[in-house]
């Protein structure tokens, strides 16, 4: 319990982090965004618009304590402002709407890959040397190198624009509207297959290979020999004393492959023109909408922030070293 | 193990400066890792040279658009004409100078941080840990999305700094371990002892030996730079007038190439970049390996690695079947017994080197084990005694090889069963049912994750199926009982145990099934005088009640001494020595067991002095020719130098039984060691330090 404490304390901190660079970032870089989005919208903006703008930019007259302390308020209410590449709606509407979309499908497709890999892994580190081995490795070292959104383009060339099994692009079907009916969900699940494999096939080569090598190192173990000398049936050794432990780090170095991996599914969402918030992104960066990109980057961060709390729970199961107090 | 890692010491602790230089020499004889490498530099050199060699200007538009490839445009053009091939190679320019520029930038970034929060420790080290913690759970694209979005247009050095600043926390955490397990090293306490300043220590002793880490993490850092820098381009968040492989790509989207079909404009970027993401990472691969040498083994599961574990001729097998026979009641053993349970004969164990060299670990080694017999196995670390313990119970692992000789174990009821001919189920089935072994540290032997009654468990439900959980659940707390466990610490976890609690433990586990043998392999080294005496008197006592047969292998002679029936000493992977301990203790044969013998003080018995054998254990891959020992034998002649003494009988006068490897009991070899004249060379070899 105590470790879930100090880890938690952990990701407080780091979300206090994120969100206060968040705030020190657009007021140490060069140039004056707030000025250059108000001159874009030449005048058309409210006066409320304008003031979210200098909350979250700077340069409304108040000292940068000041600042600060309205900028943790608007964090609290959830209120980012205006979005410019979705005007006149709401910042915290554009996620709103987006945001499910992206947990939905980036939530499947890293459980599924994180799954898929750890198993192949430990097959392959269990089958050292062999076939499976030499096969997998290269094979997953390629598709692990192959830019996620690349991937993505290649797929949808292939399955959707020459073979045409799936949808090119969208989250459903035009002809359906959204919500709890079989129509729309079916709809959903077949414009999802494309991108969740992509960011599947593409996310198993890290982990496969990271438990990979961990099994391989875990093989010489000690307790591992000794499960053999007991003559236990295979299965069991691989499992319960070799891939058990194995997986242990697999599981703690979570943090920094997921931030990869969803970086790299928001990226591929663009292609598929997702409705997630990759999509979003993309537009925001487009048209140079930085209150949507501090929101997004704020959302993500909170969100891999929780994925990692998760993690480190489950590890605290898998692990009865750390239950300790 | 022990023999293997005597093997490997060498590669893992030569001179600190030669770190670089020994890397490559790894790295270059891989045939993998020299591909990865000359991808990657075709790549560079492509890159450097794409002014000159580039068909068209990049940016130059025609009136051929979108044409497939041909012999005017090798990767076809782009929906205004441009060449893709040229855009490629000028693209290798950016990507390459910021894959391999934020790399430089993030190493040494990597290499400050962690080198210093290593080195000095302290609260430095609390807050830049704390950091590169942060940094490395924030996720690294939004954050680099929102700084290259702030730097308007920024070229290829704003995306530089913007990567550097997300991306060197992992170098620097990895860097902080292995500069704090550096400073405790001998070496570096040692020029810190001389005074040597910081900086020097610093650049002289520490950093070379992280330069496989360190360039692990500069490859790394390319490949993610590479890629970031494609994603942000592909985005449209960094420069899109330069062209870089993440450009072509973002043109390509924005120019609708998917729909219209023009798979020559969006392939060749990506595919450049997975290529050489794969090469860096073959070149990893081969770091990899050199860091960690266990990577290099092959698995349990293959079919190589079980082929690999016995060359030696298979015989066919007595078929078994017999009903099982209780053993006697433990009877005590004496010297005349030929009840012989474990039979070896001439076992032969190699190391295989990677070139195919071979290095013999165990040598010709036989021997037997009687029916309650505690047989001791002594010898210096290196000598080949694990090695071998490991050999009787086939658990050795590649490299590791049975080239030679045969195991016999009766059971019994008197049939015959031939170990190195079992198959994999047979071998299940003999192992823990008729042999068990106690290994060295329970620390390591026992499964962390499970608890203590499920490790014993887990045997009773492998070899008897037909066991209900009720019973068991009773006979885990009889063993716990047996070894003097409560029955309550069978829910407890390996580390929530005391060392001494876990070395039982070991043992209950050891005894599940009832064994005729237990190999123990220093069962009491990890552990204090007090603890190691309570363990000992458990396994005597238990052996006496139990009736099952011992062989006990440790390099503390004096231990051995008190409690086998019968010794064995071996130096060099050969058995040098074997008598029974009373025998060994008041006549050792062998000019190395008088060296053993006089070594350490023995409590009662007469006062001798303390001498100690002058020279180390001899290298196992540069045996001398002739008798290993005799370059430390201080009664070595000739001979000695280029005949291998055969293991034959010595007599003694009280009708002993003692054999020994030694030129010196041959007939008319100088200062003949006769049983008689033993006396004498007893002063030689205590002599010397006089």
């Amino acid at each position: 319990m105590r470790v879930i404490l100090r880890k938690a304390a952990f990701y407080l901190l780091t979300a206090w982090a994120a969100i206060s660079l968040n705030f020190v970032i657009p007021r140490i870089m060069p140039g004056n965004p707030a000025d250059n989005l108000i001159n874009q919208f030449h005048g058309k903006l409210s006066p409320q618009a304008v003031h979210a703008l200098r909350v979250l930019f700077g340069q409304s007259g108040q000292n940068l304590w000041q600042q600060y302390i309205g900028y943790w308020h608007s964090i609290f209410t959830g209120d980012f402002g205006i979005s410019y590449a979705y005007y006149p709606s709401s910042v915290s509407s554009v996620l709103g709407q987006s945001m499910f979309w992206t947990l939905i499908l980036v939530t499947v497709s890293t459980v599924l890959g994180f799954v898929l890999g750890t198993a192949l892994g430990m097959l392959a580190g269990w089958k050292r040397g062999s076939w499976l081995d030499s096969t997998l490795v290269p094979v997953t070292t390629f598709l692990s190198s192959i830019p996620y959104f690349w991937f993505a383009i290649i797929v949808v060339y292939l399955f959707a624009i020459t073979l045409k099994w799936f949808p090119l692009s969208g989250g459903y079907a035009v002809d359906q509207t959204i919500g709890l009916n079989a129509g729309f969900i079916e709809s959903a699940v077949n414009y999802a297959i494309l991108p969740a494999a992509t960011i599947t096939a593409a996310s198993v080569g890290g982990w496969l290979i990271g438990m990979r090598n961990m099994m391989v190192t875990t093989l010489s173990e000690d307790y591992v020999r000794l499960a053999e000398a007991k003559g236990l049936p295979k299965r069991r050794v691989m499992y319960s004393y070799a891939a058990r432990n194995a997986m242990l780090p697999s599981l703690s170095g979570f943090a920094m492959s997921l931030g990869f991996v969803v970086g790299g599914s928001i990226v591929t969402e663009v292609v598929f023109n997702y409705p997630g918030i990759g999509s979003v992104l993309f537009k925001a960066a487009q048209a140079a909408d930085y209150p949507l990109m501090s929101a997004i980057f704020l959302l993500i961060t909170v969100l891999v922030l929780l994925a990692n709390l998760a993690a480190d729970i489950a590890y605290v199961f898998l692990d009865p070293r750390t239950r300790e107090s | 193990m022990a023999v293997h890692a005597a093997l490997a010491e060498p590669e893992a602790a030569a001179d600190p400066a030669q770190g670089a230089a020994r890397l490559w020499r790894r790295l270059l004889r891989s045939p993998l890792t020299v591909t990865g490498l000359v991808i990657t530099l075709a790549f560079l050199v492509l890159a450097v040279l794409a002014p000159w060699i580039s068909p068209y200007d990049p940016s130059a538009v025609s009136d051929t658009t979108l044409a497939g490839p041909s012999g005017a445009h090798w990767l076809g053009t782009t929906q205004n004409g441009q060449d893709v091939l040229s855009q490629m190679l000028y693209g290798a320019r950016a990507s390459m100078a910021v894959g391999f520029g934020a790399a430089v930038l993030t190493t040494a970034l990597s290499v400050l941080v962690g080198v210093t929060a290593g080195y000095l420790g302290g609260i430095g080290d609390e807050v830049l840990s704390l950091l590169a913690n942060v940094f490395l759970v924030l996720p690294s694209l939004p954050l680099t999305i929102i700084l290259a979005a702030y730097l308007p247009h920024s070229g290829s050095l704003g995306i530089i700094l913007v990567i550097t600043v997300t991306s060197w926390a992992w170098g620097a955490r990895v860097l902080r371990a292995q500069t704090l397990s550096l400073r405790k090293r001998d070496f570096v306490e040692a020029a810190r002892a001389t005074g040597e300043p910081t900086w020097r220590i610093i650049v002289r002793d520490i950093l070379p030996n992280q330069v496989a880490v360190i360039a692990a993490s500069f490859l790394s850092t390319v490949t993610f730079a590479i890629l970031t820098q494609a994603s942000l381009a592909f985005l449209g968040l960094a420069d899109v007038t330069q062209w870089s492989w993440g450009t072509i790509l973002y043109w390509a989207q924005t120019g609708s190439a998917l729909l219209t079909g023009a798979w020559w404009w969006f392939v060749p970027a990506g595919l450049a970049i997975a290529v050489v993401g794969t090469a860096l990472a073959l070149v990893n691969f081969g770091i990899d390996e050199f860091i960690n040498p266990r990577l290099r083994q092959a698995g349990i599961g293959t079919k190589k690695a079980q082929r690999a574990q016995v060359t030696a001729r298979r015989r066919p097998r007595v078929r078994k079947g017999a009903p099982a026979v209780r053993r006697p009641a433990a009877a005590p053993f004496t010297q005349d017994s030929t009840d012989v349970i474990l039979d070896v004969r001439h076992l032969k164990v190699d190391y295989v080197g990677d070139g195919g060299g071979r290095t013999p670990a165990v040598d010709d080694v036989s021997f037997t084990l009687r029916r309650g017999e505690v047989l001791g196995i002594a010898g210096e670390s290196g000598s080949g005694k694990s090695t071998l313990a490991y050999a009787i119970t086939r658990l050795h692992k590649p490299p590791a090889e049975i080239s030679h000789g045969e195991i016999h174990y009766t059971r019994p009821d008197g049939s015959t069963v031939d170990v190195l001919g079992l198959d994999d189920a047979e071998l299940r089935d003999f192992r823990w049912e008729e042999l068990s072994i106690v290994f060295q540290s329970a620390m390591h032997a026992l499964n962390p994750v499970l608890r203590i009654g499920a490790q014993i468990e887990d045997v009773i439900v492998a070899h008897r199926p037909r066991m209900t959980a009720q019973e068991r659940a009773a006979r885990v707390v009889e063993l716990l009982g047996i070894v003097g466990i409560p029955a309550d610490r069978a829910d407890s976890y390996p580390h929530e145990l005391s060392g001494g609690m876990r070395q039982r433990a070991m043992i209950a586990v050891g005894l599940a099934l009832d064994p005729e043998i237990i190999v123990m392999d220093e069962p009491t080294t990890a552990l204090d005088v007090v603890i190691q005496r309570q363990i000992v008197e458990k396994i005597m006592e238990l052996k006496d009640r139990l009736g099952f047969s011992v062989v006990f292998i440790t390099h503390d002679l004096s231990l051995l001494i008190e409690l086998s029936d019968t010794i064995a000493v071996m130096y060099g992977g050969r058995i040098v020595e074997q008598a029974a301990a009373e025998d060994f203790y008041r006549r050792p044969q062998h000019p190395y067991s008088r060296g053993l013998l006089a070594s350490f003080p023995t409590l009662g018995g007469p006062r001798r002095e303390l001498t100690g054998i002058p020279g180390s254990p001899p290298d196992l891959r540069r045996l001398p020719a002739g008798c290993a020992f005799a370059p430390r034998c201080p009664a070595a002649f000739d001979a000695c130098t280029t005949r291998v003494p055969q293991l034959v009988p010595v007599p003694a006068p009280g009708g002993g039984t003692a054999q020994a490897a030694c030129l010196l009991h041959e007939p008319g070899a100088p200062n003949g060691l006769t049983g008689e004249q033993s006396q004498s060379t007893d002063e030689l070899a205590t002599g010397e330090a006089r």
